[in-house]
C-alpha cells in the first residue's frame, strides 16, 4: 500500500506528457506499404494508388503546417515553403538545391532523402546494371513521396505533376511541373 | 459579442459547413446561406486591395461588411478555406477576441481535416466537429440564444 501514489486533486492540472513515435514505425510502414501495394497490384496501378494515398497525407499536411504561417502569395512562395518548412517537418531537413526554368518547372534536391536512407547504394564505378536495378527499386519506394509533395502543392492553389529521380542513391531530386 | 452563426467554405467557394446558433425557420436558413454568400465577395475584394507591397499579408480579414443583423467577419487561410463569423451588432467588439476565436476554429478545422477518413470538398459531418465548435462558440453565446441552433 505505501507504493501506491495518491491521486492528483481536481484542482491540479496535470499536464500530460507529448506523445511520440519512434521514427522507425514510419520507415518500416513505408517499405511494408510498398510492398503490400505491389503486391496486390502490378506495376503501374499500383504506383498510382501509392501516390494517391501520398496525395491525400499531403493535403493533411498542408493543412497542418501552414496553420499559423502568413499568407502565401505567389507560386514561388509556395515552393519555397515546401522547400524550407514542410521538407524540414517531414524530413527533418530542408531541400538542398532548388532550380528553376523561371517557365513553370522546378527541380528540388536533396543529397540524403530520408525515406531512402535505408536502400543500400551499390558502389560507385560498379556494373551499370546493378546500378539500374538499385534505381527501378529505389524509384518504388518514391511514389508515395512524390504523392505527398503533389497533394501539398495542389491544396496550396499549386497545380502540378512531381517525378523523382533518385541519380545516386540516398540524393535524389524531384521535378515539379506547374500544369497550366 | 454575441456568435449567431459560423460558416466555412471551401477552395472551389462550396459550402464545408454553416450553422446557425438560433433555432430558425426555412426563412433564416436561406437568408444565412446568402449572407455567407455575399461575404464571399468582400473576401475576394479585400484579398485583391491587400496584395499591395507593405500590406500585412495576414488571415484575419477583419470586418467585411455589416448587414442589419450582423456585422460579417472572415478569415481566409492558407489553403484557401474561408472561415466567416457573423456576430450580432450588441455592443462593443475587439479585434483580438474575433482573432482568438478564428484561430481556434481553424485548430479545430485542421484537426478534422486530419482524419484519415475525411474527404476534402464533401462537407464536414463530425459529431465531434459540432460539439466542439459548440465549446469554442460558447464562450461568447448570444444573450437567450440555445446552443442548439440548426447546421446545414
Amino acid at each position: 500500500m505505501a507504493g501506491l501514489q495518491p491521486a492528483p486533486s481536481p484542482g491540479v492540472a496535470v499536464k500530460k506528457p507529448v506523445r511520440r513515435c519512434a521514427e522507425v514505425c514510419l520507415e518500416l510502414l513505408c517499405v511494408e506499404s510498398v510492398r503490400l501495394f505491389h503486391d496486390k497490384q502490378s506495376g503501374p496501378a499500383a504506383a498510382a494508388a501509392l501516390e494517391a494515398v501520398g496525395f491525400r497525407v499531403g493535403q493533411q499536411l498542408a493543412e497542418r503546417y501552414t496553420r499559423d504561417k502568413p499568407r502565401l502569395g505567389d507560386t514561388l512562395e509556395i515552393i519555397k515553403f515546401v522547400c524550407k518548412d514542410f521538407w524540414q517537418a517531414l524530413f527533418k531537413k530542408q531541400v538542398d538545391n532548388l532550380k528553376t526554368n523561371h517557365r513553370g518547372v522546378y527541380v528540388l534536391q536533396d543529397n540524403g532523402f530520408r525515406w531512402l536512407q535505408r536502400l543500400s547504394a551499390p558502389a560507385p564505378g560498379s556494373d551499370p546494371a546493378r546500378e539500374e536495378a538499385a534505381r527501378q527499386v529505389a524509384l518504388s519506394y518514391l511514389h508515395l513521396p512524390c504523392g505527398v509533395v503533389r497533394g501539398a502543392l495542389c491544396h496550396l492553389g499549386v497545380s502540378c505533376t512531381v517525378e523523382a529521380d533518385p541519380k545516386q542513391l540516398p540524393s535524389c531530386t524531384f521535378t515539379v511541373r506547374i500544369l497550366a | 459579442m454575441g456568435i449567431a452563426c459560423v460558416a466555412f467554405i471551401g477552395p472551389q467557394n462550396n459550402p464545408l459547413y454553416l450553422r446557425s446558433m438560433d433555432p430558425a425557420t426555412d426563412d433564416q436558413y436561406m437568408k444565412l446561406h446568402y449572407v455567407v454568400h455575399c461575404a464571399l465577395d468582400a473576401v475576394e475584394e479585400k484579398v485583391m486591395l491587400k496584395r499591395g507591397p507593405g500590406d500585412s499579408q495576414d488571415a484575419y480579414l477583419g470586418l467585411l461588411y455589416p448587414t442589419e443583423d450582423y456585422r460579417v467577419y472572415g478569415f481566409l487561410t492558407n489553403t484557401h478555406v474561408k472561415i466567416i463569423l457573423l456576430l450580432d451588432d450588441e455592443g462593443p467588439i475587439k479585434d483580438e477576441a474575433v482573432v482568438r476565436v478564428f484561430r481556434r476554429l481553424h485548430g479545430l478545422y485542421v484537426d478534422t481535416t486530419s482524419n484519415p477518413f475525411h474527404k476534402f470538398g464533401l462537407p464536414i459531418a463530425s459529431t465531434r466537429f459540432d460539439t466542439q465548435l459548440e465549446q469554442i462558440v460558447a464562450v461568447y453565446p448570444r444573450p437567450g440564444a440555445s446552443l442548439g441552433g440548426f447546421m446545414t
